[in-house]
């Protein structure tokens, strides 16, 4: 009779929740570009500006991947290049991604995290330290040809962030905008839970890059007459800015998705 | 050849040590068993009728400290201590706890006319042994009875000790060392491993205080234990590390003589930090003269103990000094210190006594800090190896006590001061390069470092006392105490962040910088209400007052809009407010708070030797200076506790076994825990958590062998979630076993006695953040001495199966550059190392003195 009493009382016992919450993950990680690109052709869009390029390279250099709790666009104040939140994922493996192919490039790493609620991801664009004056690593690199009313522009553009990329800062706040706020791309609204074993996908859309491009004003290339450079550094032409700050925008070339492994 | 005489009691020798004290009185020693004197060999026949004894029976129910008051020859007296020094008694009781008394005994000499000696005591008190035939016609030592009056030599019996506190629940736990002294504990704080359900850790090094979890909860260095020596709090108040903070480094753990622990706030004499209960170490030597006592172990580990105990003092009366170093068991572990401790007791009148002690203590040590997991897996880093070689620390502490007790009639008096000056840093770093984000004022830069610099100074002054009163009420006896605590804390401490790079000193931040003004004003009744022979109700409620006054001199440290003429740069502390409108950047805030709390105990004994219990109290614990508000109510960590539990305790084989044995279910309700914050190295303020658990303990203690273990199991939950408490352990056991006695054999017709140690350390599976657990804990320590005349050897280890284990485990973000050029920012696991085997010797030496 005893033992009749005693056995649920040990099975309530037992069942309650013996773990601090959450878990440790490990997952893999892929890049690719979009989905209506086909691996090996060229890759035609139209821009809102109405500009039809054809991208015969995109190439993009990520350095690392990470993952936030949170999403600090919600916040009012400024933020530093570490976000404020709790990071939930990290991939800290280098890939050249190319943009024009959709199929998935995988890391060379693992990544980790846990499987709290993900609301944010960052980009990394960088092979040396966040805030290096002088690490040079190539992390665009993108040919093709820009058609509007019948007038072509044959581009290429090969970006750094460097000291080239520095932004002036004020003597009041001399530390709002350091090199590596230049280098992360940051915050990358999304919504996905890291699970053991899954798959994270960094999904590259390179249209985005060029949504605001007015290539009409792009300077010619003092090496190929006929053909037209984005300018790696500062610049206040409109299609270098614009090229710029598109690549590194927070919304629209870069998505998340995660699949759930077996 | 001497011959074997000896006299027996005939009664009162089996002692049923209940658990339930409720007399008032002192009740007086009683004699469990006696060693047969011996006629000396060749003696000329003894100049009196008898040998008047006058000695103390200490809490151990020794005799010891025997001085002749009548003599009948050298010879004869001698005779006479020999067989006395052997007896065992149970000790005086005064109120339920064993005392120190003051007594004397005669022995009665043979007449050497009578063929056998005849008790002038009567036949029905002692007994004659029969003469060794080989002695002839001398007849036998006779020991009166020690309760009868001797005719001639009235027997009178003087409490020399000062009585305890009275049992309380089940989870009221009293430790006299004795023979457990031989299982090696480095220091004090492993003294309280003996307590059931308490973890030591030290992820600081050999220096830095232990880190306690008991019963569920994480109390770091004392921030929820209430600790003492004495009665003279140990915890820090306003110590920047964590408020309630408590080193214990600075006690000699030879002169512990004995510790209580209370595990729960249960007794209304429990004050600030009694969270998950109290510990309250009884200092004293046993063993007088001088003792000069070196250790040399591996590591290159030294140890020299100096003990002084002056003859015809009491055991209360010593001076000791020890001074250690170590090159410490991997990188960075080196620690060196010096501590001194005298207390002298004396007598103003019978019955009143006083004590003054003094305190010193110095420590400078080194700490490796943890290591990541991953790092050590890939090779990257040592399982004993430092990220950061800065990391360390050094303590001076200094204090000063004085009290005054006061026994007559029905009215007991004790009254205590103490000052304490305190001073520390502590330098360590948890997460190697997360913290420092780069703030929009601040001139571009890189992460700096997170080596925390911690500067602590602190002056503490404070009173108690109580008075207690007993009366017969209802022809039973009642008691009421009252009690009173003050302490006045004047603490100053700095937080800053030490710049990266091999020997850097420089700091770059300031975190904190704190002056604080603190006083803790506490008042309680406690009441011991009889009710039936098996029925007494104790407890009472007590009352805090707690002031604040903080001075912040870092008060402001950052400004969204500064000037854009002056602006304040890489300044920690800004004078500024927006758009460069000045400011001081000193803050000062106060406040008040008060704690009512109710503790009340039920002990109810139908049975012999077994007591069931229940208990509930409330406790508090004051918050960090760092955290007060102007004018708002200091948010104190309330504490309500419960638990239900037996004891059983036993003397059984004519006194020469104790058995005792408890069990307890226990729960506890923390309205705001602490929980470790790796980003500062302390705990924080949490959520409200929930503990239920039970424990077993037991010992046994026989005339050659001591044996004590205990096993806990709680679970610690958030209210909010259900999940678990991380850090803390959910299973603790241990397990302590000494083993002592003459060998059967003489050296220079000297006895040799052995004495061996055992100590086990078992730890489940902890839980750790984001669900997962720790490794388990499993030491032992050995070790082993040998006594000759005047001389100890000893040899031990700790760690004896030298098992690779992780003293403590973390789940956190660090990031110590070892996966450049990219930081880690997800959680990992992190632990600190534990101490491999250390294989140590001693040897120590007694001279003038007898224990």
């Amino acid at each position: 009779m005893n033992r009749l009493i005693v056995l649920p009382l040990l099975l309530a016992f037992t069942s309650c929740v013996q773990s601090t919450g959450g878990q440790l993950v490990e997952f893999s990680a892929t890049a690719s570009g979009p989905e209506d690109a086909v691996a090996g052709q060229p890759y035609t869009f139209t821009t809102a500006a109405g500009y039809s390029v054809t991208l015969t390279v995109a190439k993009l250099f990520v350095g690392a991947v990470y993952l936030n709790q949170s999403n600090p666009a919600n916040y009012t104040g400024e933020t530093a290049c570490i976000l404020p939140g709790i990071y939930s994922g990290e991939v800290k493996g280098s890939l050249l991604v190319d943009a024009l192919d959709p199929r998935p490039q995988a890391f060379d790493v693992k990544g980790v995290g846990t499987d709290a609620p993900t609301l944010a991801g960052e980009l990394w664009l960088t092979a040396g330290d966040v805030n290096a004056n002088d690490e040079h690593t190539e992390v665009l690199s993108v040919k093709g040809t820009a058609t509007k009313n019948g007038t072509s522009w044959p581009f290429a553009a090969s970006f750094t962030i460097g000291s080239n990329r520095r932004a002036p800062a004020s003597d009041a706040l001399p530390g709002s905008n350091p090199l590596c706020k230049q280098r992360i791309v940051s915050p990358i609204a999304t919504s996905l839970t890291l699970a053991q074993g899954g798959t994270l996908n960094l999904r590259v859309r390179p249209k985005k890059w060029f949504e605001s491009v007015d290539f009409s004003q792009l300077a010619p290339s003092p090496n190929a007459p006929g053909h037209f450079v984005f300018t790696d550094g500062q610049s206040s032409l409109q299609p270098d800015v614009a090229l710029y700050e598109g690549f590194r925008a927070n919304s629209g070339p870069y998505d998340f998705f995660f699949s759930p492994g077996h | 050849m001497s011959s074997p005489l000896g006299s027996r009691l005939l009664a009162g020798s089996l002692l049923i040590a209940s658990t339930l004290a409720v007399a008032g009185e002192v009740q007086p020693p009683k004699v469990l068993s006696r060693v047969e004197a011996q006629v000396p060999v060749g003696a000329a026949a003894p100049e009196a009728g008898h040998v008047l004894l006058e000695f103390t029976i200490n809490t151990d129910g020794k005799a010891v400290d025997i001085t002749v008051i009548e003599s009948a020859g050298t010879a004869w007296d001698d005779a006479s201590k020999t067989a006395l020094s052997q007896w065992v008694f149970r000790p005086a009781l005064h109120e339920g706890v064993a005392i120190e008394s003051r007594t004397r005994l005669s022995f009665s000499m043979p007449a050497t006319t009578e063929a056998d000696g005849v008790s002038d005591a009567g036949p029905a008190l002692s007994e004659t042994i029969d003469v060794d035939a080989g002695t002839g016609s001398v007849g036998g030592i006779v020991a009166e009875e020690i309760d009868a009056g001797h005719p001639t030599h009235e027997m009178s019996t003087v409490v020399i000790g000062r009585s305890s506190p009275r049992q309380l629940g089940t989870s009221d736990f009293r430790f006299d060392l004795g023979e457990q002294r031989v299982v090696p504990r480095k220091n004090a704080a492993e003294l309280l491993k003996l307590a059931p359900g308490i973890l030591l850790t030290n992820e600081g090094g050999e220096g830095h205080p232990q880190r306690i979890f008991l019963r569920g909860f994480d109390a770091r260095e004392g921030q929820d234990l209430e600790l003492s020596i004495d009665g003279t709090p140990i915890n820090d108040s306003g110590n920047l590390h964590g408020n309630g903070f408590a080193d214990t480094n600075f006690l000699i753990p030879e002169l512990v003589e004995s510790f209580r622990v209370v595990e729960g706030p249960f007794d209304p004499r429990q004050g600030n930090y009694a969270v998950a209960g109290s510990a309250d170490y009884q200092m004293g030597l046993e063993q007088r003269g001088v003792t000069v006592k070196g250790t040399f172990g591996t590591f290159n580990s030294q140890r020299l103990v100096l003990l002084w105990g002056p003859n015809k003092q009491s055991n209360h009366t010593y001076a000791g000094v020890q001074l250690g170093r170590s090159d410490g068991f991997g990188q960075n572990r080196g620690a060196q210190s010096a501590r001194a401790m005298l207390q002298y007791e004396g007598t103003l009148s019978e019955a009143t006594t006083f004590r003054i002690a003094a305190n010193a203590y110095a420590s400078q040590f080194k700490t490796a800090g943890v290591v990541r997991q991953d790092d050590f897996a890939n090779g990257r880093i040592g399982f004993s190896d430092t990220y950061d070689t800065r990391q360390g620390g050094d303590v001076q502490r200094f204090s000063l006590s004085g009290d005054l007790h006061n026994h007559e009639g029905n009215f007991t008096n004790h009254h205590q001061l103490f000052v304490t000056y305190r001073s520390s840093r502590l330098l360590e770093n948890f997460t190697g390069f997360i913290t420092d984000t780069q703030q929009p004022q601040q001139t571009p830069h890189d992460q700096r470092g997170d080596l925390v610099d911690r500067d602590i100074t602190a002056l503490t002054l404070g009173a108690k006392g109580y008075g207690r009163y007993r009366a017969r009420v209802l022809n039973r006896p009642q008691e009421l105490e009252v009690g009173y605590s003050a302490r006045f804390d004047i603490t100053g401490g700095q937080q800053q962040r030490i710049l990266a790079g091999p020997d850097t000193n420089t700091p770059y931040r300031k975190d904190l910088d704190l002056d604080s003004k603190l006083s803790d004003l506490g008042l309680y009744a406690d009441g011991n209400l009889s009710l039936l022979d098996w029925l007494v109700l104790r407890g009472g409620v007590r009352a805090d007052l707690f002031t604040y006054s903080v001075q912040n001199n870092c008060a402001v440290q950052s400004v969204r809009r500064p000037s854009a003429t002056n602006p304040p740069g890489d300044q920690s502390c800004l004078s500024q407010r927006d758009f460069g409108v000045y400011r001081e950047p000193t803050e000062r805030v106060s406040a008040t708070g008060t704690a009512l709390m109710p503790r009340v105990n039920l002990l109810v004994g139908p049975f012999k030797s077994v007591t069931f219990s229940a208990s509930y109290g409330r406790g508090v614990r004051s918050i960090d200076p760092q955290f007060v508000n102007q004018n708002r109510d200091t948010p104190f960590a309330s504490i309500q506790a419960w638990e239900g539990g037996a004891s059983y305790s036993n003397r059984l084989r004519d006194g020469t076994l104790d058995v005792s044995g408890r069990a307890v279910v226990f729960g506890t309700r923390v309205d705001k825990d602490l929980i470790f914050s790796e980003t500062i190295g302390r705990n924080v303020l949490g959520g409200a958590t929930t503990r239920l658990g039970g424990l077993l303990q037991g010992r046994v203690l026989g005339s050659f062998f001591d044996v004590a273990a205990h096993a806990t199991y709680v679970t610690s939950r958030f209210d909010d979630t259900g999940l678990l408490v991380p850090y803390v352990p959910d299973l603790v056991t241990r397990a302590d076993a000494a083993f002592f006695g003459n060998l059967p054999f003489e050296l220079f017709a000297s006895p040799l006695r052995a004495s061996a140690g055992i100590g086990t350390t078992f730890v489940g599976r902890r839980a750790l953040p984001l669900g997962q657990r720790s490794d388990v804990i499993f030491v032992t320590d050995v070790n082993a001495e040998l006594s000759w005349r005047f001389v100890t050897l000893g040899i031990g280890a700790t760690n004896l199966f030298n098992t690779q284990y992780r003293e403590s485990e973390f789940n956190y973000t660090a990031d110590f550059r070892t996966t450049a050029p990219y930081p880690t920012l997800v959680p990992g696991r992190l632990f600190t190392a534990g101490a491999p085997r250390e294989v140590f010797f001693t040897v120590a030496f007694n001279v003038g003195g007898a224990s």
